[in-house]
C-alpha cells in the first residue's frame, strides 16, 4: 500500500461533498449568490459614480474608466477564488482549535494543512467569479475597440494573467493562514473577517494612488515588501489593462518580484501553520 | 429609589462584564481599533488621486462642494458616526436567540428583552469608547489640518444630538430586523443585505451629496431612507453642509425615524412572541 | 510477541491563563499574564498486549482523555516515551495514522449537513481504501449496527445514538488494529448504550483488535473489559480486573442480619455503620478485618433467622476511590497511595 493518499482524489471529494451540501439548501444557495452579487454591483455603482466626476484615477497613470474596470474585474476574480476555496475553511480553522475538533484533522493520514485549507468549498462564490469574467470581457472589448491606442490581446497576455492571478490567490491564502494562526495566540477568532477586510482594502486600488507623500511611499513599500498585499491585484491587472503610466522597468520587475513573494508567502504561511499546530499540541490536554 | 439603585447596580454589573471581556482579548482589540482606520486611509488616497487627476492645484478643486480637505474630514467624521450607529452582532444575536430557543428565558424572567439588549449595548459602546478613545484621539490629532477648526456651539450641539440619535436609530433598526427571526429561521442573508445597504447608502462609502448631480431619482430615494442618518447626516452637520431650517427638519425626521423603529421593534416583538408561543416550542 | 502499546513515564503538563478578578487586575492582565501549570498526566507506565480490551476509569480531569490523545499523537508529551505498534505516536507518520482510530463521544467528525455515506467516501479517499475492501467493510459495519436505511439521511437528522453508530463506522472503515474510544456512550439512552456495547464486543472478539476505552458507565466496562486501569490525578492507582477493584479498595463488607425477633436489644452501632434498619432486617457496613469477629459476637448475643455477607456494590467502591482522590487533599492522596501499594 502506498503511503501518501491521492490528494487529487481527496480534493475531488471535497468539491463533490460541498456541492451536494450547498445544493441541499437550494434557496440559501441562490440567496447567497444574489447577495454577494449585489455587493459587487453596489461597488460597481460607486466606481461609476466616481468616474462621473473624473476621467482617471490619478494624473497620467493611465487608469481610465475601462482600465480601472479591468482592475476591478481582476479584484473580483481573485477574491471570488479566495472566498470559494479558503474563506470558509480558514474561518473554521480557528474555530476548530477553540472547540478541540482539530484533533480529528490531526489523526488523518494526510497533510493537515491541506485538509484544513480545502475541506469546504463555497460554491455560491462562482456567481462572483462569473460576474468578474463578464466584467473583464466587457472592459477588454472596450479597450481593444477604442479609437486611440487600442490594446492588442495576445495569448501570452492571457496566460501570464492567469499565472499571476493564481499567485495573487496564493498570497492572499498565505495571509489568511497567518491571520488565522495568529488569532489563536491572541485568543479570539471572531474578528478574523474584519482584519481580513481591513488589510485587503490595500489591494483594492491601483498602487499609483500611493505615489504621493512620505506616508504614501512608505505604505507602498510596506504593502509591497513586508505584507505583499498591494501586488496581488496590481500585477495581473496591469498585464491586462496596460495602463500607460507604468514604467518599463516596473512592467517586468514587479511580476518577477511577485513570483518570489508568492514563494516566500507560501513558505512563511506553512511555517506559521506548523508553529500554531505545535503550540496547539503542547498547550492542550 | 431602591428600584433605581437596583437598576444602577445591574447596569454596573453588565458594564463590568463587558469591560472585562474586552480586556481579555487585548491584542485583538488594540489591533482591531487601529486597523479600523486602514480602509479610510486607502479611501483618502483614492480621493487624493482623483482630485489631483482633475489637474487643478489641490485645495481649490471641488467635487459637489467638497474640497479634498472636506472629503478627508468627512471620512474621519463618518467613522465617528459609525462608532455610534453600528451594532455589530445585535440583529444576528437576537435572531440566534430566537432560533436556539433562548428567547424563552425572557418570556419567563421579569426582564424586558429590548431594554436588556439596549442596556447591554450601551455598556458595550461605553467600553468601546473608553478603550478606543486613545487611537481615535491620535488619528484626529494627526489629521487636524484637514479640519477648518471647531464649528460654532449650536452646530456642535446639533451634532452631538444627531450622534446620540444615530445610536438609537441604529439600535432599534437592527433590533427590529433581528425580530424577523420569529418568522424566518435563516436571517443571515437578510442581514447581509442590510449590511450592504448600510455600507453604501449610509454615506460610509462616499458623501451622499454626490448623488445630487447624478440626475434621476437616486438622490431622492437615498435621502428618504433612514440609513443616511447612520453616517452621513451627523458628519454633514459637523461640516456645516446642512444648516438652518434644513438642519432643524433633518433632526426632526431623525427623531421620527427613531420613534418609528422603537414602535416597530416593540410591535414585532409582541407579535413575534405570539407567533412563537402559538407554533414554536 | 512484544506488547502492542508500551508507555513509560509519560507526562503531560500545560499552562492555562489565569484570569484575574476585578477591574484593575484586568488592566494589568493587558501587559502581563499569569499562567498556572496543570499536570494532566504525571508519569504513567502501562503495557497493553495485542487483543486486550482495556478500560480507563477515573474522575473527570484525571488524565484519561489526555492519555488517549497522547497515544493518538494529537498532542505532544512533556516527557516520557510511548510506542504503539512500534510507532511513536507523536511522530505522526502516515503508516501509524492508517492503523488506529479515535472515537470521541462528545465530538463528531462527520459532515453535519451531509448523509454519513458522503463522509465515508471521503474517508475512503483519505485512508486510500480499495473500492472493493471499502464496500465490504462498509456493508459489514452497516449491517452489524443496523443502520442501512439511515445511510442517505443527513447526519443532523439522526438521533444521538444513530450518529454515534455512524461515527464508529467512519472510524472502523480502514480496519484499524488499535481503537481508542473516549466515552463512546455518553448521553445515550439505555438501549442505544446496549447496542453499542454489543457491537464493540462482537467486533473486538471477531477481529482481535486492541481497544482502549474510557467511560463513566460501569455497565460499559463490566460488559466489555477484562482489564481496568484506574487513573486519578494523572497517575495509575490500579491496574487489574474489575472485581479486583473491590478487593483492593472495598475495605468493608455489607453484613445483612435477619433477626428472629422483631427487635434487637441494644445498639448495633458497636458492630459497624448501620446502613438500614428495617426489622427484622438490618444492614451493616463492617470493616473487612472485623467481619469474623462481628459475626461471632452477633451470633453469640442474638437469635438470627438469616445472615448474609456481601461485597459492597462496585459503583460505591469506585465513588469512594474517586472521592478519596480529591485534589489538594494530601492525606487522602496518601491514603490512596497506601491503598494501592
Amino acid at each position: 500500500m502506498e503511503d501518501r493518499p491521492s490528494y487529487a482524489a481527496v480534493f475531488y471529494m471535497f468539491l463533490r461533498n460541498s456541492l451536494v451540501r450547498d445544493l441541499s439548501f437550494r434557496s440559501n444557495f441562490w440567496i447567497e449568490c444574489v447577495s454577494s452579487l449585489s455587493w459587487v454591483i453596489m461597488n460597481l455603482g460607486f466606481y461609476l459614480l466616481i468616474f462621473s466626476y473624473t476621467t482617471s484615477i490619478g494624473p497620467n497613470t493611465g487608469w481610465g474608466k475601462w482600465e480601472f474596470f479591468v482592475f476591478l474585474a481582476t479584484t473580483l476574480l481573485v477574491n471570488s477564488l479566495v472566498q470559494m476555496f479558503f474563506m470558509p475553511n480558514i474561518q473554521e480553522f480557528s474555530e476548530l482549535i477553540r472547540t478541540g475538533k482539530l484533533d480529528f484533522a490531526l489523526l488523518k493520514p494526510i497533510d493537515t494543512q491541506f485538509l484544513v485549507s480545502f475541506e469546504k468549498v463555497n460554491w455560491p462564490s462562482t456567481a462572483n467569479f462569473l460576474f468578474g469574467l463578464l466584467l473583464m470581457g466587457i472592459s477588454l472589448f472596450q479597450l481593444t475597440h477604442r479609437p486611440e491606442r487600442p490594446i492588442e490581446l495576445t495569448a501570452t497576455m492571457v496566460v501570464t494573467f492567469v499565472i499571476f492571478l493564481l499567485c495573487g490567490v496564493a498570497i492572499l491564502y498565505s495571509l489568511m493562514i497567518v491571520l488565522a494562526a495568529s488569532s489563536i495566540w491572541l485568543g479570539r477568532n471572531t474578528s478574523l473577517y474584519d482584519f481580513w477586510f481591513y488589510i485587503t482594502s490595500f489591494s483594492r486600488y491601483p498602487m499609483e494612488i500611493y505615489n504621493a507623500g512620505t506616508l504614501g511611499m512608505s505604505l507602498q513599500l510596506i504593502f509591497t515588501f513586508a505584507i505583499p498585499i498591494l501586488i496581488v491585484v496590481n500585477v495581473p491587472a496591469r498585464i491586462m489593462a496596460q495602463p500607460f503610466g507604468v514604467s518599463e522597468t516596473q512592467m517586468w520587475a514587479l511580476p518577477i518580484y511577485m513570483l518570489v513573494a508568492t514563494g516566500m508567502s507560501l513558505w512563511f504561511s506553512r511555517w506559521v501553520f506548523k508553529m500554531s499546530l505545535r503550540s496547539y499540541r503542547s498547550a492542550s490536554s | 429609589m431602591a428600584d433605581l439603585a437596583a437598576r444602577a447596580s445591574t447596569w454596573w454589573a453588565i458594564f463590568q462584564i463587558n469591560f472585562h471581556e474586552k480586556l481579555v482579548y487585548r491584542g485583538d482589540f488594540m489591533l482591531g481599533t487601529l486597523m479600523r482606520f486602514l480602509p479610510i486611509l486607502t479611501q483618502i488616497f483614492l480621493w487624493s488621486a482623483i482630485f489631483s487627476a482633475k489637474g487643478e492645484s489641490s485645495g481649490n478643486a471641488e467635487i459637489v462642494g467638497y474640497t479634498y480637505y472636506n472629503i478627508v474630514a468627512y471620512y474621519l467624521l463618518s467613522t465617528i458616526s459609525r462608532a455610534f450607529s453600528s451594532m455589530p452582532g445585535l440583529a444576528s444575536g437576537i435572531a440566534l436567540q430566537i432560533r436556539e430557543g433562548e428567547i424563552k428565558k425572557y418570556l419567563i424572567q421579569p426582564l424586558d428583552l429590548i431594554s436588556f439588549f439596549l442596556l447591554n449595548r450601551i455598556a458595550h459602546k461605553l467600553t468601546y469608547y473608553i478603550v478606543a478613545a486613545v487611537p481615535f484621539a491620535i488619528v484626529f490629532f494627526l489629521c487636524r489640518g484637514y479640519f477648518a477648526g471647531w464649528p460654532p456651539g449650536h452646530v456642535l450641539a446639533a451634532y452631538f444630538t444627531s450622534l446620540v440619535l444615530s445610536f438609537m436609530l441604529g439600535f432599534f433598526m437592527e433590533a427590529t430586523i433581528g425580530m424577523i427571526g420569529f418568522w424566518f429561521l435563516e436571517v443571515r442573508s437578510l442581514l447581509f443585505v442590510y449590511m450592504l445597504f448600510t455600507f453604501f447608502l449610509s454615506g460610509h462609502m462616499f458623501p451622499l451629496d454626490m448623488l445630487n448631480e447624478l440626475g434621476g431619482p437616486w438622490a431622492l430615494i437615498v435621502k428618504s431612507l433612514p440609513l443616511m442618518y447612520l453616517a452621513y447626516f451627523p458628519a454633514a452637520v459637523f461640516l456645516e453642509k446642512i444648516t438652518g431650517p434644513e438642519l432643524f427638519w433633518g433632526l426632526v425626521v431623525q427623531v421620527g425615524w427613531v420613534v418609528f423603529f422603537i414602535i416597530a421593534s416593540r410591535l414585532s416583538f409582541h407579535y413575534g412572541v405570539k407567533q412563537y408561543s402559538a407554533y414554536g416550542g | 510477541m512484544p506488547p502492542i502499546i508500551q508507555i513509560e513515564k509519560l507526562t503531560k503538563t500545560y499552562e492555562v491563563y489565569q484570569k484575574q478578578e476585578g477591574l484593575l487586575s484586568s488592566i494589568r492582565g493587558l501587559f502581563h499574564r499569569q499562567y498556572k501549570t496543570v499536570e494532566a498526566v504525571k508519569g504513567i507506565d502501562l503495557t497493553v498486549d495485542q487483543g486486550e480490551f482495556v478500560a480507563f476509569l477515573g474522575p473527570n480531569g484525571a488524565g484519561k482523555t489526555t492519555t488517549l490523545k497522547l497515544l493518538s499523537g494529537v498532542i505532544n508529551p512533556t516527557s516520557g516515551s510511548a510506542t504503539v505498534m512500534g510507532h511513536v505516536p507523536w511522530h505522526r507518520d502516515n503508516a501509524y495514522r492508517r492503523r488506529f482510530a479515535l472515537v470521541m463521544g462528545q465530538k463528531n467528525q462527520l459532515w453535519w449537513d451531509l448523509p454519513a455515506q458522503d463522509s465515508f467516501r471521503l474517508h475512503q479517499k483519505i485512508y486510500r481504501i480499495d473500492a472493493d475492501k471499502f464496500q465490504r467493510s462498509q456493508d459489514e459495519l452497516v449491517d452489524l449496527l443496523g443502520v442501512k436505511e439511515l445511510l442517505s439521511q443527513p447526519v443532523r437528522a439522526l438521533s444521538l445514538g444513530e450518529r454515534m453508530k455512524m461515527e464508529l463506522i467512519a472510524a472502523l472503515l480502514h480496519s484499524p488494529d488499535v481503537l481508542f474510544l473516549d466515552e463512546p456512550t455518553i448521553g445515550l439512552d439505555v438501549v442505544a448504550q446496549h447496542n453499542i456495547q454489543q457491537f464493540l464486543k462482537h467486533y473486538q472478539q471477531e477481529r482481535k483488535i486492541t481497544v482502549l476505552l474510557t467511560s463513566h458507565y460501569m455497565k460499559d466496562i463490566a460488559a466489555l473489559c477484562q482489564r481496568v486501569v484506574v487513573i486519578a490525578h494523572g497517575v495509575i492507582i490500579y491496574d487489574g480486573s474489575l472485581s479486583g477493584i473491590i478487593d483492593r479498595f472495598g475495605g468493608y463488607k455489607i453484613v445483612t442480619l435477619t433477626f428472629a425477633d422483631d427487635n434487637a436489644q441494644g445498639s448495633l452501632a458497636r458492630f459497624g455503620d448501620v446502613i438500614s434498619e428495617d426489622y427484622p432486617k438490618v444492614k451493616l457496613r463492617v470493616d473487612r478485618s472485623r467481619v469474623g469477629e462481628v459475626l461471632a459476637s452477633v451470633l453469640d448475643q442474638y437469635e438470627l433467622a438469616d445472615v448474609g455477607v456481601e461485597d459492597p456494590p462496585l459503583e460505591e467502591v469506585i465513588a469512594d476511590v474517586f472521592s478519596l482522590a480529591h485534589p489538594g487533599d494530601k492525606s487522602a492522596n496518601e491514603k490512596l497511595a497506601e491503598a494501592s501499594s
